[in-house]
């Protein structure tokens, strides 16, 4: 591209911004989007990785990997819902300061955005299809039933997995959107294609998928072991399979960054090989690294709760990755620089959302994790402590002042 | 620069866009209402099961609880991102007015959101597993948090047909824009309608309740429920149509369907009577008539409510700033956005649209129809579609055989001018009214067919232009070379 075709994306860049402007520093919310992408990539990979377990427990002759299988379908589900979820944050956030690149990459793909919501509810389905079809037999060991349910629900959430992915690739290319666009001089109306993605890219955050769930396979064993019907011999293994799924799912993974680094675009520069690229290949490899030193010897040493952290501060540094290799791309070769997106500051919603999400969000989901927690590591019937009761009031006194302080500012601002 | 900030046109021939924005909003309203009234049923009833020592409370939580988690909660997560995306591609600044006025309110429901889909999990999986005080104080934080997720997202509803306060406009600021009379009353309407569907869908898990008994007593608490919420709601409604800005009222009189009040009131009559035979006679009360009646309420109902207000809007999206067909028609000095309007008028909608093709950017003979119907799906297909089905097809709104004089008499005279009050102001340059007229004949007098082999033709006799230039511009620089050799 010459400098005049550079120039005419970055005013196309620029004018498509939207003039209402941003309500607080910019960087404010590609930090949250960072942050918040790398909790939905991991409830992502930890319902992909459980999932795989699912279906191979399910097709394997094996009463231990059967049993696996059923435990890990409970993450699943779960996981399927908080991925969802927190996914809600940094596509917030992503359409606050990139919208330019994202509404036009949706657009040009309208089809498969509609499709994806369609095909998310039924993959969801698929998977509670396959669960009650399974929850009233008590002897998990068995074999269960409609396997192919929870091989549809993977298939589909692969589909929407790639879909995003593509999304996300088209951003990336605000200098073929008009190619796109019109093709062969016919404008294109339908947005029924999906015109960039890469492969390796796409393999190498789904791969992540196997050390991710390894690490949940070691917390699970770490977890359970203090219940008093713990049985140690089917925890071992499972944190047997986690240990050997973390060592290989990283190199997996690694092989796939390789890949990808080797094949980002063009507008990207030297990228794979700048300090960000490189860092990104040792996180992919920190969870093997830590398993290697950590889980060491005899199973006492598989005695830990860091497992999903550590994947966690690696998932959270190939965030920042991401976002650098966009930044690169959009800044550095495009001149589409988000921080100088015009800013209309408004102090009080700012703030509101800071103090809803450290009081609010901290203090109720501290209380709700923590019974959470407890109730699952208790035989019977689980009853909290002193200390964890007055957490609950606590928790409901605070989300019943929020409700009470967002009518007290209404009234007061409708009478003013 | 002359730019705006336009996107691409996502045309869907079939049904339309906004029809499918409207598809999944309104499902979305049943799942997600359903959900909210449901939580703070189960906060009443737990804490009655707590206070009362009642199993069969706690029960009837877990199954209502778990019916609503894979049929509302799943599905009402996902379609509520859903409207983002489906409104990203019908109407990306309509979406992006609200997200850019709204994002830490909308940050601030996600930290309630995610409360509320941990809560659903343990409201349904912890029952037997802590003793009921706990089993309370969680369906208690449940039921408030999911209340706070629909109070948030009313005032930013609320804010698409027009700002809380008339201030807005002048002085900016979130407050100003996010509360207001609409948002209270709106706020009302939707408190009254989320309980009436917990008491219909509600209904279908009461039908499954063994227990003649218990079955009475929960089909009447339902019943009651469901009454007042119906009742009150219809109440708000009327008080809410004094709120609406006066076009608004405008256009429910002359562009609403005509089945829309006949449809309503049939349809509040018929969940008033259901109610009421349901709490008369439990035992009628079978999964089959609760689930009917849902469908009834979402099909009858909701729909043309939901319609409604999307119509009610027009010819603003969002905000009483952003046009249905994506400009932003007016100035908003408090948040310093001016029109775009004044740029349209001095470049032409063509060039000042990012995404128009070089080709395209000035009307000749070679484009014509071709740049008509790209101003017809940057300006028109939100509302009409140039298809033959679909949302207010535009062939529809003109006579057989209308000439090309009449038609740029009528796009010169009333489209550029904004002269119908519930249509945008679409400027255009002399050239661009004879395009667009030139399409819009062809469309209703020959049919899309020929609408597409004449943008054909037109394609082939550019490229060839073009091919004749270079092999003309080869000869010439070939000469040259040999001049100079």
């Amino acid at each position: 591209m010459d400098a005049s075709q550079v120039t005419q994306v970055t005013d196309m860049l620029y004018a498509l911004r939207n003039p209402a402007g941003v309500p607080t520093y910019p960087i404010l919310f590609v930090g949250l989007g960072v942050l918040t992408f790398a909790l939905h990539i991991l409830f992502v990979q930890l319902m992909l990785g459980t999932s795989a377990i699912t279906i191979f427990g399910a097709f394997k002759n094996d009463a231990k990997w059967r049993r696996l299988g059923a435990a890990m379908l409970e993450i699943s589900k779960i996981s399927v819902s908080v991925a969802i979820v927190i996914g809600v944050a940094p596509l917030l956030f992503v359409q606050v300061v990139y919208d330019p690149n994202w509404y036009a990459s949706n657009v040009l793909s309208a089809v498969w955005v509609i499709a994806f919501i369609v095909i998310l509810i039924f993959a969801y389905w698929a998977m509670y299809g396959y669960y009650f079809m399974n929850s009233k037999e008590k002897d998990k060991t068995k074999e269960p039933k409609g396997k192919a349910w929870m091989l549809i629900s993977v298939a589909l959430l692969l589909t929407v997995g790639f879909i995003m992915h593509s999304l996300s690739s088209q951003m990336l290319h605000p200098e073929l959107w008009k190619d796109w666009y019109q093709q062969n001089g016919v404008l294109d109306y339908s947005g029924t294609k999906l015109h960039a993605y890469n492969l390796w890219r796409f393999a190498f955050f789904i791969s992540m998928a196997i050390p991710v769930v390894g690490g949940m396979l070691v917390t699970y064993r770490r977890f359970k072991m203090v219940r008093a019907d713990a049985d140690m011999e089917y925890l071992d293994f499972a944190a047997n399979v986690g240990k050997k799924w973390i060592a290989i799912g990283s190199v997996i993974a690694f092989v796939f960054y390789v890949a990808w680094m080797m094949t980002v675009p063009e507008t990207a520069g030297n990228f794979a090989t700048s300090l960000w690229g490189i860092l990104g290949g040792v996180a992919v490899l920190l969870p093997a690294i830590w398993s290697a030193i950590r889980l060491n010897g005899s199973s006492y040493n598989m005695c830990s709760y860091m497992a999903l952290p550590i994947a966690l501060v690696a998932g959270l540094t190939i965030a920042i990755v991401r976002e650098m290799l966009r930044y690169d791309i959009l800044n550095g070769f495009f001149h589409y620089d988000f921080m100088d997106y015009k800013i209309v500051m408004d102090w009080y919603s700012t703030g509101m959302f800071f103090l809803t999400f450290a009081i609010v969000g901290g203090v109720v989901l501290s209380y709700f994790l923590t019974v959470a927690w407890k109730a699952g590591q208790t035989v019977g019937v689980y009853t909290p402590s002193a200390f964890v009761n007055r957490l609950g009031t606590l928790s409901i006194w605070i989300v019943a002042l929020w409700v009470l302080q967002f009518f007290v500012v209404g009234f007061y601002v409708w009478a003013r | 620069m002359d730019l705006i900030s336009l996107y691409p046109t996502w045309f869907e021939p079939t049904v339309g866009s906004g029809w499918v924005v409207a598809l999944i909003a309104t499902f979305h309203v049943l799942a997600s209402h359903t959900s909210v009234g449901a939580a703070l049923l189960f906060a009443y009833l737990s804490h009655k099961a707590y206070r009362e020592d009642r199993d069969d409370l706690i029960d009837f939580i877990k199954k209502y609880g778990l019916f609503l988690m894979v049929f509302t909660y799943v599905a009402g997560s996902i379609t509520g991102p859903g409207i983002w995306y489906s409104t990203t591609v019908a109407s990306p600044n309509g979406i992006g007015a609200l997200i850019h006025s709204f994002v830490w309110k909308w940050a601030t429901e996600w930290v309630f959101f995610v409360i509320e889909v941990v809560g659903v999990y343990m409201i349904v999986y912890l029952v037997g597993k802590v003793d009921k005080k706990t089993h309370m104080k969680i369906s208690v934080i449940f039921g408030i948090s999911s209340f706070a997720t629909m109070i948030i997202i009313v005032g930013i509803l609320s804010f698409m047909m027009l700002p809380g306060k008339e201030q807005w406009f002048t002085e900016g600021g979130y407050l100003n824009g996010f509360y207001g009379t609409n948002t209270f009353i709106q706020m009302g309407m939707r408190v009254a309608f989320m309980f009436t569907m917990t008491a219909v869908v509600g209904g279908i898990v009461v039908a499954g309740i063994k227990d003649p008994a218990f079955k009475k007593e929960m089909a009447r608490k339902l019943g009651w429920l469901g009454i007042v919420s119906t009742v009150t709601g219809a109440l708000l409604f009327q008080w809410y149509l004094t709120a609406v800005p006066d076009q608004a009222l405008l256009v429910m009189e002359n562009r609403l369907p005509s089945y829309f009040v006949p449809s309503i009131m049939a349809v509040l009559a018929g969940t008033l009577t259901y109610f009421v035979i349901t709490m008369l006679r439990p035992q009628v009360l079978i999964e089959g008539f609760a689930g009917a009646m849902t469908v009834i309420i979402l099909v009858a109902g909701l729909w043309p409510e939901e319609t409604a207000r999307e119509s009610m809007r027009k010819p603003w999206v969002a905000g009483q700033y952003v046009y249905s067909n994506q400009v932003i028609g007016r100035d908003v000095p408090g948040m310093n956005i001016k029109s775009q309007l004044p740029t349209i008028e001095k470049v032409g909608i063509l060039k000042a649209h990012p995404f128009t093709p070089d080709a395209l950017k000035t009307v000749t003979a070679d484009n014509k129809i071709q740049a008509g119907q790209y101003i017809a799906m940057v300006y028109c297909s939100n509302c009409h579609s140039p298809s033959k089905t679909g949302i207010r097809p535009l062939h529809r709104y003109f006579q057989e055989g209308i000439t090309q004089a009449r038609m740029e008499n009528y796009v010169k005279g009333v489209l550029t001018t904004g002269n119908i009050a519930y249509m945008p102001k679409m400027p255009m340059l002399d050239s661009e009214v004879e395009a667009l007229s030139a399409y819009l004949v062809m469309n209703k007098n020959q049919g899309q067919g020929a609408v597409v082999a004449a943008i054909k033709q037109e394609v082939n006799d550019r490229n060839r232009a073009l091919a004749e230039k270079m092999s003309m511009d080869k000869v010439a620089s070939a000469n040259i070379s040999q001049e100079v050799k």
